[in-house]
């Protein structure tokens, strides 16, 4: 028995170095991968109807009950009617969804406003309970 | 004269194929992750920041407009506005698929007019599902 257990060690000797290649070729896989998905992961998008006109004072249509954002200026913006800042429009807008009206949302916007602009009211709408926005001509 | 010792491992009879196999599956896992990048424009576009995500479909077709009113259509680049529609109606006809989501990737500080025209070209295209791209904010809210 000891015979056979001393011709094993000195044929076998123990295991010295740890193959470290496959781990390192996992850990750059899964660094490359991160790097090229990182731009992706952080773009997103809102979807918008196109080309609704805003309702006309003294009008009927069947948009009425819409909450109809017009934003006049780089920091104003008029919430059927009622000009607020941009910092108070989620103040603005939570009532008037919170009273189970509409949640669609027709934004209008002037043309020199910048896109920013735009974008920061649309956010502002959506994080707020606007369910579909249509992207309305004055 | 002394002849030289044969060696005593003996000949490597298997060829090991297990790196081949494991760069061969980098390479497409690269390749899957870095398609849908090659189909945006790398026009360079500063993009809104926003905290909400709404649309979140991996198939779209993008249109780019630049501050400097450059135009692309996925990684296309177009003449001018007038390029838009025709363009993205034979893009939409290719694909065969006339409900997929086309996205607007314009710059923030583009006038709002210019966007508006380039999602009336889009919707002139045949785009029936409009987005407007965002460059997404994490924590916080506006």
């Amino acid at each position: 028995m000891m015979k056979l257990r001393r011709g094993f060690e000195m044929d076998e000797g123990p295991l010295a170095e740890v193959n470290t290649t496959p781990l390192i070729d996992v850990s750059l896989v899964l660094v490359v991968i991160l790097l090229l998905a990182t731009p992706l992961a952080f773009e997103s998008s809102f979807g918008v109807r196109q080309g609704d006109r805003l309702a006309k004072p003294g009008v009927v249509e069947d948009v009425q009950d819409r909450v109809e954002l017009a934003i006049t200026g780089e920091n104003r913006v008029e919430v059927n009617g009622r000009s607020v800042a941009v910092e108070q429009l989620a103040g603005a807008l939570q009532p008037l969804f919170a009273s189970g009206a509409s949640r669609d949302v027709a934004v209008s916007c002037a043309d020199q406003i910048s896109h920013g602009a735009f974008v920061r009211v649309l956010d502002i709408a959506k994080l707020n309970g606007a369910a579909n926005i249509a992207v309305a001509e004055k | 004269m002394r002849l030289r010792q044969a060696p005593t491992t003996p000949p490597m009879a298997k060829i090991n194929v297990t790196p081949i196999i494991d760069v061969a599956l980098v390479l497409v896992i690269i390749l899957l992750v870095t398609a849908p990048m090659m189909s945006l424009s790398d026009l360079p576009v500063d993009l809104p920041g926003a905290h909400a995500r709404d649309t979140e479909r991996p198939d779209f077709i993008s249109l780019t407009m630049a501050a400097d009113g450059r135009l692309a259509l996925d990684e296309a680049p177009l003449g001018g506005l007038a390029d838009v529609a025709p363009r993205l109606r034979d893009r939409l006809a290719a694909r065969r698929d006339t409900n997929r989501l086309v996205v607007v990737r314009a710059d923030a500080s583009l006038p709002h007019a210019a966007v508006r025209r380039l999602l009336d070209a889009a919707r002139e295209g045949g785009a029936l599902n409009l987005g407007i791209a965002t460059s997404q904010i994490s924590g916080g809210r506006p």
